[in-house]
């Protein structure tokens, strides 16, 4: 009988503001565990969060196998330990962060009331067996997000934006304040082609769904049947990827503890589409490619669903891309979606007008429609090769306006 | 039993939870599982700011609470201090659910037989358009104890159960999702639902076969109940939480108690000591729950609270200041929230329409100025009867004019028990509540 040990080790410290004040200071350090043994047919999972004492929780793990999960796969070796911290905050170094944002917030942008937190997180995920499995990732990030509400707004809040960074440069902070707060008040009117600027997670749900190798094979995906076609444009190739160039607290690692080489793995090609994601299970039952996919499960046996996706980014700036025009990008745009046909609609509360680097005016509200196959095939710009407005990855896509 | 440091305000929140989830994909179980996670939050307020620790070990709560207290700066009137002036103190043990009805006492087999009982019912893998199917159980069951230094001590608990079976339907390589979930404080009443599951599957896959897609545009709209709570919550709940306007003139100004918002016939009331998912016997600052009457006949009568919010705008407590868990500081929550019902019928409001859209259920909303609801069945109505499925993205209104457009409030109220409402990053399990309302105005795209 073979034993694994997965933990989570979370560690907070956090400054909230309210009306643009200094008001509670956070800490927070929890230790997840999830002690499992493997009699070659079925899993005992055992979850703990806290003290406890590892003989006991392995015990209770293999009383769990009378549960009778099944998991009949080989467990994984080797050894890597990747540690992207890259520098430490004492409590009064966060404490002093926070009080040079709020002074700064409140010198240069007085008609503006903000809310929101400055915290230190710092996140390890570690795998171990008794077979020699000894993987573990950890990262640490200084993260400020601001929620901001000018003091004429009839609303509850107009708009936020956030910015993480592993080694801390308060002028990027203050750069991305500026962009979002100095032009707020200026309105300006719809410009006549539509093209949003947005960090692209939030696109990239339904297209997570799809990619689910299970779904694929049961037909429910909208990609069902269609490996080997070109569902997409020439320019949008989609990877799970984890390298240190791309993660951000993600392990390099999946909840079987599955390394993949690279540290990447390609699902669409310069818009074909080469394969849906599958832990092994999935694969085994489906007969599809193993791709790593496993979802770290601290109660049970593993899930398929782990996927860092990443659109692989141009070789040209987002300036270049857009060749002069005009971008639209979203601040709020609560509700809505995708449905189940890969059409896209949402409305719009915030948004500003922006060149590609810096935003010209505020947008009256309006809603946006577009398609999935539209939006990553035709429609789609690209990803820039540079981080403007939001300090991350951005798409380039046409859109419609709608109702 | 604590030593509380002189010179501050402190409490302590010990939450020990236990639950259990049992989920079945296509047959296969995928999730048989039991956790048990015990925890506390310690908070420190010097009159200026707050320090705040959380911690799995209650042994060291002692501890952790004088580390905190050494951040902070004390303040020999801090009895005096506004918000802490505010804090309620009762000595008081609430437990609802450890007889006979405590769900911790329901055993693997008893959840294993519930699910498979209504799998067995309600499943037909011979429905050739379905592809996929989920059915799950879960449960919790939560003490929480509250101390403060103040001299409260409350020990309350609470629980939840509930079931879903949902269906996968795939008709032209389209996939539509729909079904049923059940959620309580009785596990007993979790039984013999199983023709209203099947009554939601069959809906779903004609809505599946037969749904056509809306022409954007400006319709009127009636809401089936469970779709009125979640317009009640979004539209105006969200509005109704103080926190949002502290130190705000313009807000202050427009939600002026006394001001018209909305039609003479609409009334939306809060209560957290009702029996539904939103139930709390104190909240997590230890305030008992009141009934709070948010609009009464179209007029603004009040608003929801947590100390600091009822101490700066001079308000009365609530009892809404709520943590999703041991993890998290208590922020304005609302608890159970509904419409007041009028006395037409259903059938005489849908009687009413001569062209307009029924929203039948919806999966999720959002709360701002402009609110929104992502329906997942929809009906036309035709004069006055309704006609082809819908199928519609999402429907908008704004808090400013849509409580005006309501005309009509119907006699059929229901409690939703599933909600779950997200804000700030946490969720919190919530009940929306109303009747059949009919709207002469939403955006639907």
């Amino acid at each position: 009988m073979e034993r694994e040990l997965i933990t989570s080790r979370y560690l907070y410290r956090s400054v909230k503001i309210k009306e643009t004040k200094i008001n509670t200071f956070s800490k927070d350090e929890r230790t997840d565990r999830s002690f499992r043994v493997y009699d070659g047919e079925y899993a005992g999972v055992q979850f703990v969060q806290g003290m406890a004492d590892e003989e006991e929780q392995f015990a209770k793990a293999a009383e769990n196998l009378s549960l009778k999960r099944p998991y009949k796969f080989a467990l994984e070796t080797g050894t890597r330990h990747r540690d992207k911290t890259e520098r430490g905050y004492t409590d009064r170094e966060l404490m002093d962060i926070a009080h040079e944002a709020v002074e700064y917030l409140k010198t240069h942008h007085p008609d503006f009331i903000i809310s929101g937190e400055i915290y230190v997180s710092t996140s390890t995920k570690a795998i171990k067996n008794t077979l020699g499995l000894d993987l573990s990732n950890t990262d640490s990030t200084l993260d400020i997000e601001i929620a901001f509400k000018h003091k004429d707004s009839k609303d509850i809040d107009d708009g936020w934006f956030s910015i993480g960074q592993r080694d801390f440069d308060f002028k990027k902070f203050t750069d991305m304040a500026d962009n979002y707060l100095t032009n707020f008040t200026n309105r300006v009117e719809l410009p006549e082609e539509l093209i949003i600027q947005e960090q692209y997670y939030g696109y990239l749900g339904k297209l997570n769904e799809c990619l689910n190798a299970e779904n694929m094979a049961l037909g429910t995906s909208l990609l069902s049947g269609r490996i080997g076609e070109k569902v997409f444009a020439d320019g949008f190739t989609l990877t799970h990827d984890v390298s240190d160039k791309e993660t951000w607290f993600t392990p390099f690692f999946d909840g079987e503890g599955v390394v993949q080489p690279n540290d990447r793995r390609v699902f669409i090609e310069n818009g074909v589409l080469l394969s849906g994601y599958a832990d092994k299970y999935t694969a085994d039952k489906y007969g599809v490619p193993h791709t790593g996919s496993a979802g770290i499960n601290m109660t049970d046996i593993p899930y398929n669903g782990y996927v860092n996706l990443r659109i692989e980014r141009s070789e040209k700036t987002v300036k270049e891309l857009l060749d002069g025009r005009l971008t639209v990008v979203p601040i709020i745009a609560a509700g809505g979606g995708f449905n189940d046909k890969g059409e896209y609609v949402t409305p719009i509360q915030t948004a500003m007008l922006c060149d590609g680097e810096r935003f010209i005016g505020r947008l009256p509200e309006f809603a946006i429609k577009g398609n999935m196959f539209d939006m990553f095939g035709r429609d789609f710009i690209g990803v820039g090769s540079d981080d403007p407005v939001f300090n991350d990855k951005q798409i380039l896509m046409r859109m419609q306006y709608s109702k | 039993m604590y030593v509380f440091p002189k010179g501050l305000y402190a409490d302590i929140r010990i939450e020990h939870s236990k639950t259990a989830a049992y989920t079945v994909q296509n047959g296969e179980v995928k999730q048989n599982s039991e956790t048990s996670v015990t925890g506390a939050m310690i908070r420190v307020y010097d009159g200026k700011m707050w320090y705040t620790g959380v911690t799995n070990d209650t042994d060291k709560i002692q501890e952790e609470l004088d580390g905190l207290a050494a951040l902070a700066e004390p303040d020999p009137d801090i009895e005096n201090v506004p918000v802490v002036k505010m804090f309620e103190v009762h000595k008081d043990k609430v437990l609802r659910f450890d007889g006979d009805n405590d769900v911790r006492k329901i055993t693997r087999k008893q959840r294993e037989e519930l699910l498979q009982g209504y799998i067995s019912a309600c499943v037909d893998e011979d429905i050739p358009e379905l592809k996929q199917w989920y059915a799950g159980y879960s449960q919790a069951h939560i003490i929480k104890e509250f101390y403060s230094s103040k001299g409260a001590e409350i020990v309350q608990d609470y629980q939840q159960c509930g079931f879903w079976v949902w269906f996968d339907f795939v008709v032209n390589d389209i996939k539509t999702s729909g079904g049923r979930s059940f959620r309580g404080m009785d596990f007993d009443k979790l039984f013999g639902h199983e023709q209203e599951v099947i009554e939601r599957r069959d809906r779903y896959l004609d809505f599946a076969k037969n749904a056509v897609d809306v022409t954007p545009g400006d319709y009127v709209c009636v809401l089936a109940p469970a779709v009125t709570g979640m317009f009640t919550h979004e539209s105006f709940g969200h509005k109704s939480e103080a926190d949002f306007m502290l130190n705000d003139k313009t807000l202050q100004d427009e939600w002026v108690m006394g001001k018209k918002v909305g039609s003479d016939l609409v009334s939306i009331c809060d209560s957290g000591d009702m029996l539904h998912r939103g139930y709390i016997a104190y909240d997590d600052e230890g305030t008992a729950p009141r009934e709070t009457w948010l609009i009464k006949n179209g007029v603004l009568t009040g608003r929801l609270h947590d100390a600091n919010s009822a101490a700066t705008l001079g308000e009365e407590l609530t009892g809404n200041a709520r943590a999703q868990d041991f993890g998290y500081l208590p922020m304005v929550r609302m608890t159970n929230t509904y419409m007041e019902p009028g006395d037409i019928s259903h059938e005489e409001i849908i009687a009413g329409v001569d062209d307009g859209i029924y929203v039948y259920n919806v999966n999720y909303g959002t709360g701002q100025g402009t609110f929104t609801m992502q329906p997942n069945c929809c009906y036309r109505i035709r004069n006055g009867r309704l006609a082809e499925p819908l199928r519609v993205n999402v429907v908008t209104g704004s808090v400013f004019r849509t409580l005006f457009d309501i005309d009509a409030v119907g006699n059929d109220m229901e409690f939703c028990d599933t909600s779950t409402c997200g804000k700030n990053g946490q969720s919190m399990p919530v009940s929306d509540a109303g009747p059949t309302i009919r709207v002469r105005k939403l955006t639907i795209n």
